[in-house]
């Protein structure tokens, strides 16, 4: 097949691009029918990152918030194709460093997920224990403090991302490592549009978070924020894990089809598995 | 999944989709600079009335409402009620006080999500998406950027009914759907026969494309025309300096104030 670049996008990518944004939105639905506490809309988008590459996953992404619009599902959903393009950037440069072909030890995911989670637990006690002073300055807990006061609730993270990363995400590390920072990045991004545009609320269960750090006196953008941190990652890390799993699954005859898979193939020799199918 | 466009003869239908384009965007730009407090809710009402002559007023009121209810919902509560901004003025209403500052600003952010939400509907109920992708790429978008709308659009109901099928073959195999995190772990039988099957698509697709000379340089005719007039181009002129022209009040308005 001659899939040469004639200054755009060639035939591979013009036909792989749609069925992803199909994907997206497919299991977008599927996702929320079954009630799952996760989105799960950027599966195509990272997996176009993981198999072609950034600047292909940048339009994925993009275009698929606004065919979200053009479907009349959800109209309000091209405000946000900004943050998909940028997971689809992140994506697809951890596809051309090969993230999603090589595995990880195990314990290296335990390790990752367990010191993503104590840092969130000491971002997110941070924030619920903040206070403002008379001049309305924020005044931060410091995070020794909170480690004396409440050391059984970072034990917990700790203890509970180990085990998350030893037995759940397994030899996904590195791609669940990228899908971890791909959601805080899109949580930075995402919480001035959901605060000025949204009123950073969504409608969804994740308000009753917002509500929380409300309480705790934050503003609309602070809540907005925090509640992106707090939800964002893991759903980026069960895509990005998701789209480790299927390309590990797929044979290589389709593998070879893909340039970032198979720029990682010509390193890998030949007759040696690429990991357990 | 019902297609949104909603064919017919009127007078939005028929207007050129630029012209179309244009107007939405003006609307936009006016529900987000127009200072007053009522000026979303009025332009929304003209929405409504637009769509009510185009014979689309109920699917594009049944539409915006299903989309926007959660989302109001949570405004009011939340921004509105419970924490207001600092310093609200307390409104009593019987036996309980109302800060009027917070159902201001969940008002104003609810209703500008509705125009915004009504514009998109009124646009792509009245424009086959087909005629707004030709007429977008007769003035500069990229071909093969419409080619990739117009498929999404073509195979999102493909996807889903494949999606649906694939659930219930795995369900009927004994896939647990149901209950705590058992449903979670059902994602990777529903997630990977699907991607698969669409990987598989792909080959043939391009293949496709390429026996159909998609990639190769040189002019292309279509088969669709669309019909423009003097008087749309001049109206699209007035309309595409107005957002200027409300810019720069709003800037005066900040400046003067």
């Amino acid at each position: 097949m001659n899939t040469t670049r004639r200054g755009g996008l060639n035939s591979t990518a013009l036909a792989l691009i749609p069925l992803c944004i199909a994907i997206n939105i497919a299991i977008g639905q599927l996702v929320a029918v079954l009630k799952l506490p996760v989105y799960l809309d950027s599966i195509g988008t990272v997996l176009v990152g993981a198999l072609i590459g950034p600047w292909v996953a940048l339009i994925t992404g993009a275009l698929s918030n606004i065919i979200w619009t053009l479907l009349g599902i959800n109209p309000p959903a091209i405000w946000f194709a900004p943050v998909a393009a940028v997971i689809g950037l992140i994506a697809g440069f951890a596809g051309r460093a090969g993230l999603f072909q090589r595995p990880s030890p195990r314990w290296l995911s335990a390790l990752i997920v367990g010191i993503f989670l104590f840092a969130l637990a000491l971002f997110v006690m941070l924030f619920l224990n903040s206070s403002t002073d008379a001049d309305g300055n924020l005044i931060l807990p410091t995070a020794g403090d909170m480690l004396q006061q409440q050391p059984i609730v970072f034990v917990l993270a700790l203890v509970v991302g180990l085990a998350a990363g030893y037995f759940i995400l397994q030899n996904a590390g590195y791609a669940g490592l990228v899908g971890l920072a791909t959601g805080v990045v899109a949580a930075i991004i995402s919480a001035p549009i959901a605060a000025y545009v949204f009123g950073g609320v969504t409608g969804g269960g994740t308000d009753a978070l917002v509500a929380a750090f409300r309480n705790s006196g934050q503003g609309i953008l602070q809540s907005a924020f925090a509640q992106g941190t707090v939800s964002d990652p893991f759903d980026k890390m069960t895509s990005y894990m998701l789209v480790y799993l299927i390309v590990q699954a797929l044979p290589r005859r389709l593998l070879q089809r893909f340039p970032n898979a198979r720029a990682v193939e010509e390193t890998v020799p030949m007759g040696e598995p690429l990991a357990s199918r | 999944m019902q297609p949104i466009y909603a064919p017919g003869t009127s007078l939005l239908h028929r207007l050129h989709p630029l012209t179309k384009v244009v107007g939405a965007a003006l609307v936009i730009v006016a529900i987000y600079l127009l200072p007053w407090l009522l000026a979303p809710l009025a332009l929304f009402g003209m929405l409504l009335m637009l769509a009510a002559l185009s014979g689309v007023a109920d699917r594009f009121l049944r539409t915006a409402l299903r989309v926007l209810l959660p989302i109001t919902i949570s405004l009011f509560v939340i921004q509105g009620i419970l924490f207001p901004p600092p310093g609200s003025t307390p409104i009593s209403l019987g036996p309980i006080n109302l800060p009027l500052e917070g159902l201001e600003f969940a008002f104003l952010t609810s209703t500008r999500l509705l125009a915004f939400t009504g514009t998109f509907l009124l646009l792509l109920q009245t424009t086959h998406p087909a005629d707004l992708v030709f007429a977008l790429t007769e003035r500069g978008l990229p071909r093969s950027i419409g080619y990739i709308l117009l498929v999404s659009l073509q195979i999102v109901p493909d996807m889903s009914a494949r999606t649906t099928a694939i659930l219930e073959a795995q369900r009927s195999r004994g896939l647990e759907t149901q209950g705590g995190l058992r449903r979670v772990r059902a994602i990777v039988p529903l997630v990977g026969p699907l991607v698969v099957g669409a990987l598989v698509d792909v080959e043939e697709r391009a293949m496709a494309l390429e026996s159909r000379a998609y990639t190769a340089p040189g002019l292309k005719s279509s088969l669709r025309q669309l019909v423009d007039s003097t008087g749309q181009r001049v109206a699209r002129l007035l309309m595409l300096l107005t957002p200027v022209s409300l810019m720069a009040g709003r800037i005066a308005l900040f400046f003067l104030t």
